[in-house]
């Protein structure tokens, strides 16, 4: 793979794309130097993105008592869930359009796809904001560091029921997912492991009054436990950090990462065995995906057209290819959120524990239609000078400078070429060309 | 504007998970979560075939890329069906309700002692059971399905799973989905199926924006039907680059070929289809309040979708929606034979008493306003419902006011030209495993019936064995 081609796909997958002067530069940098710069904007402020202010929303306890009693009132506080949902979605949207440190929120949007939590359970933007900052701030860090934030917060509890679980018949369902979804993997751990973990997770809850995660010593079974053939075990907390210790554990992050960023794998494959033992030393985040990008499998034909965009990855990089500014976003016509919505992706609500799956499932007749409709809107409205301004001989060319994309095949340089004439035509075809489609 | 309705707060008695301890005086009023939290458990990270007719090189490696929690990869499927054996018959509609619902308390043995004293404050007032037959009963909320029962045209059966289940509801849906328990395949149970007809991705539809693994074949998958009226963008010249961008290239990565397959699915189905859906789509067969197209319609479906996204929160009643679709290209007599619809929400871990009667209700108003919508009709009145989820939940209740993942199920099957009654073999409630009822009828028995009465092909090779049919149909 040549430098370019390498230096795009770094960008596709560590952000959103890049722009065609974004891409000179970093080729005159070269790889490596381009790769530093790329994780060190995991530790740097983001002022650009920080400039995206955070909607007002309502706090913890959300209702004063008998508040609600009337339909009325119901309807009014309903209304303003629903528009402090769609402002948080716009927040999140225009830091992911604005940023200057991609790869921080596509960590953040990894994360969130790595434990799905969805608002249509946990119902408050408050609480879905608290677990996005999450993401964006220790997620570059240790991951049982990050789990045990991720599973103490208000989002989670309420998602996976942590909230109810009581004795004498714990609720399993925060204990299995824990280990199916986040940690382990199916068919590493047994049914009694998943008993034992519920039982040491009882009492959890989220006090409501504050939001404040607590244990709640009445409720909680104080016998130990054999969890994982370790014997003792009480607490919840002895629980993550037994899980995330695991070799499965290790394979299955690894998965996870590699899955998303570069293309998928299973927790077997010899490439996540090899990326685990190293993980497993220090468990740090950063460090993974500094390996990962840095792995001569990254920089493989394989990998190259191994993923789908996401629809949040497609919608935020024609957006940001096309110059649209953030501050526009709530506003635009297409309008974003209708097209991720159209496209089976709405941000911060998953349709399950099991989170979006990936590549062929994104390929439906009806997300074709949506991103067609997507793009033939976004390319009036959008920036398309750079090929508008280019001779008619040399758009092709330039709309592949406008995606980051380095070669067209045959069929698509044939129908690009034939739109020439008509530069919103072409840049719409280009959006929806397999190419662009791929990541 | 966006019209996101599923964060919102529902009466009183729904906003907040059970009180618990400490929690402050207003919980009492204020509770229940709505147990929403999952909805799509496709195995191996949404387990799609080929997105279209991708040429025989490509179907058999497609299981190479898909991701998996599971240490198995799944294997290719060998079949042995030409196109001219398949005829068209149908249309069956599958109904899938994800999350796992709770069917001790569907189709309720209410007058057993031991499901009382099992489910304690989660038992159904027996007084309120809507009786069929033998001592089983309907969930109070489901005057539809009774009716349908007492014009026997719902056959219940019993006691549905497979050998060694586990409680995943990943594992459990694709097993489902797939129709091949043990090691994992990548293809759907109607998915080979639609292979063999010819490969055209409009035999087998689903509405929405995505597509389930069961109609995902090795060498085609079936057209997702967005909602709304289906034009598409742009104007002629357009719409023929468009086309030549759908081209795939001999030799291509899988994945481009895929892209480039979807769209010219697309093309196909807007050609085929596209004039029935815009010419129905602010229209109602199935009459209910709820089911509202016409505001789908207006924002190019982004409603529904964001209706389904939020795990089956249904306002409008999004079950109804979809299947309103569907009713209006049954009745124009449009080209699949298989139809895929889907309810989320069902995983009901705690307060299930509210969850559950809400959602049975949504499903009941749908499809009994649908069953009676189809019947005396050309094309309605062959069809028929098949209404499945990905596992029975655990007979005891636990401390919080729900159940927890389960095992064998009742498959509800509905339509103008259905046997009503019982098939299939009750489990019993006096012999459990793990605290879970046992499986007697092995689900493909049921998916055989499917093929065999409804589709009218022989199930053998895409069961990959033999199961006797049932006789409901």
């Amino acid at each position: 793979m040549d430098t370019k081609s390498a230096l795009a796909l770094l960008y596709r997958r560590a952000g959103f794309g890049a722009s065609s002067s974004e891409l000179s530069q970093a080729s005159a940098r070269g790889f490596t130097a381009t790769l530093t710069e790329v994780i060190g904007g995991l530790k740097q402020t983001d002022p650009a993105a920080d400039a995206i202010e955070v909607p007002t929303m309502m706090q913890p306890p959300f209702f004063k008592p008998n508040s609600l009693n009337t339909p009325a009132a119901i309807a009014k506080f309903n209304q303003t869930l629903s528009q402090e949902r769609i402002a948080l979605t716009n927040w999140w949207l225009g830091r992911m359009v604005a940023t200057n440190s991609p790869l921080k929120e596509k960590l953040t949007f990894f994360l969130h796809c790595h434990f799905p939590t969805a608002i249509s359970k946990v119902r408050f933007p408050a609480y879905m904001y608290r677990q996005n900052q999450i993401f964006r701030t220790l997620g570059s860090g240790d991951f049982t560091n990050l789990t045990t934030a991720v599973s103490t917060d208000p989002a989670m509890l309420i998602w996976l029921d942590a909230g109810t679980d009581r004795i004498p018949d714990p609720n399993e369902n925060f204990a299995r997912e824990l280990m199916e979804r986040f940690t382990m993997g199916i068919g590493t751990y047994t049914e009694l492991d998943v008993r034992a973990a519920a039982f040491a997770f009882t009492g959890w809850h989220l006090n409501n009054a504050t939001g404040q995660f607590a244990v709640a010593s009445k409720l909680h079974s104080n016998t130990p436990q054999t969890f994982l053939g370790h014997q003792g075990i009480t607490t919840g907390q002895e629980v993550i950090n037994t899980v995330t210790r695991t070799r499965a554990c290790a394979q299955f992050v690894v998965s996870s990462v590699w899955s998303r960023f570069a293309y998928p794998v299973m927790p077997s494959d010899p490439l996540v065995v090899e990326l685990a033992s190293t993980y497993s030393n220090d468990r740090n985040m950063t460090n993974l995906l500094r390996k990962v990008f840095e792995h001569p499998n990254f920089l493989s034909a394989t990998s190259a057209t191994g993923l789908i965009k996401q629809p949040v990855e497609y919608v935020v990089g024609a957006l940001r290819a096309l110059k649209i500014p953030a501050a526009k976003i709530p506003t635009i016509r297409p309008p974003v959120m209708n097209a991720l919505a159209s496209l089976g992706q709405v941000l911060f609500d998953p349709p399950s524990v099991g989170g979006w799956p990936q590549n062929e499932y994104w390929l439906s007749t009806s997300a074709a239609l949506a991103r067609w409709r997507f793009a033939h809107q976004l390319a009036l409205v959008g920036d398309v000078s750079i090929v508008a301004d280019s001779p008619a001989a040399s758009r092709v060319e330039a709309a592949g400078e406008l995606l980051s994309i380095t070669s067209w095949s045959s069929s698509t340089a044939a129908a690009l070429k034939k739109a020439s004439a008509n530069p919103h035509m072409l840049v719409t075809l280009a959006l929806v060309s397999p190419e662009y489609v791929t990541n | 504007m966006t019209d996101f309705e599923s964060n919102e707060i529902r009466p009183m008695d729904e906003i907040f998970g059970e009180p618990i301890e400490e929690n402050v005086d207003h919980q009492d009023e204020a509770r229940v979560g709505r147990g929403v939290d999952r909805r799509k458990f496709l195995a191996l990270a949404g387990g799609l075939g080929a997105a279209g007719v991708l040429g025989a090189t490509l179907g058999p490696r497609l299981w190479e890329s898909f991701f998996s929690s599971s240490s198995k990869a799944p294997a290719p499927l060998k079949l042995a069906v030409s196109p001219a054996s398949v005829s068209a018959k149908g249309p069956l509609i599958l109904v899938t309700l994800y999350g796992g619902n709770d069917g001790l308390n569907t189709v309720i043995p209410y007058e057993t002692s031991i499901y009382e004293s099992n489910r304690g404050s989660l038992a159904i007032d027996p007084s309120k059971v809507l009786p069929l037959a033998d001592g089983y009963g309907l969930h109070p909320s489901m005057p539809g399905f009774k009716r349908l029962w007492d014009a026997k045209q719902l056959a219940i059966v019993q006691g549905v799973g497979f050998a060694n289940p586990n409680y995943s509801h990943f594992e459990s849906m694709d097993i489902w989905q797939s129709g091949v328990p043990g090691e994992p395949v990548s293809s759907g149970w109607l998915g080979r199926w639609l292979d063999a007809t010819g490969s055209s991705p409009l035999k087998a539809v689903s509405v929405g924006p995505t597509m389930p693994t069961l109609l995902t074949g090795v060498k085609v998958q079936g057209a997702a039907i967005p909602p709304g009226k289906l034009v598409l963008p742009g104007d002629s010249a357009e719409q023929m680059l468009f086309a030549t961008l759908s081209q795939i290239n001999s030799g291509e990565p899988k994945l481009l070929s895929e892209a480039a397959a979807a769209s010219s699915n697309l093309i196909q189905l807007s050609h085929q289809m596209g004039p029935t859906l815009s010419r129905t789509a602010t229209t109602d067969p199935l009459h209910l309040k709820n089911a509202d197209p016409s505001s789908l319609a207006a924002n190019g479906g982004a409603a529904l979708a964001i209706a389904n996204g939020g795990g089956g929160q249904s306002t409008p009643n999004v079950l109804a929606t979809q299947l309103s679709i569907v009713a209006n290209l049954i009745l124009a007599g449009a080209v699949p034979q298989v139809y895929s619809v889907e309810l989320g929400g069902f995983d009901t871990h705690v307060n299930q008493l509210t969850t559950q009667e809400r959602l049975l209700g949504e499903l009941d108003a749908a499809v009994s306003a649908f069953v009676e919508a189809m019947a005396n009709t050309p094309h309605g009145n062959e069809a028929v419902v098949m209404i499945y989820t990905e596992f029975g939940r655990r007979v005891s209740a636990n401390s919080s006011a729900g159940t927890d993942h389960g095992w064998a199920n009742n498959v509800l099957i509905a339509g103008p030209k259905v046997k009503g009654g019982f098939y299939g073999e009750p489990p019993d409630l006096a012999r459990l495993q793990e605290g879970n009822l046992v499986f007697t009828t092995d689900f493909r028995t049921v998916y055989a019936t499917m093929f065999d009465k409804v589709l009218g092909v022989d199930p053998k090779p895409f069961l990959l064995g033999t199961f006797n049919s049932l006789s409901m149909v």
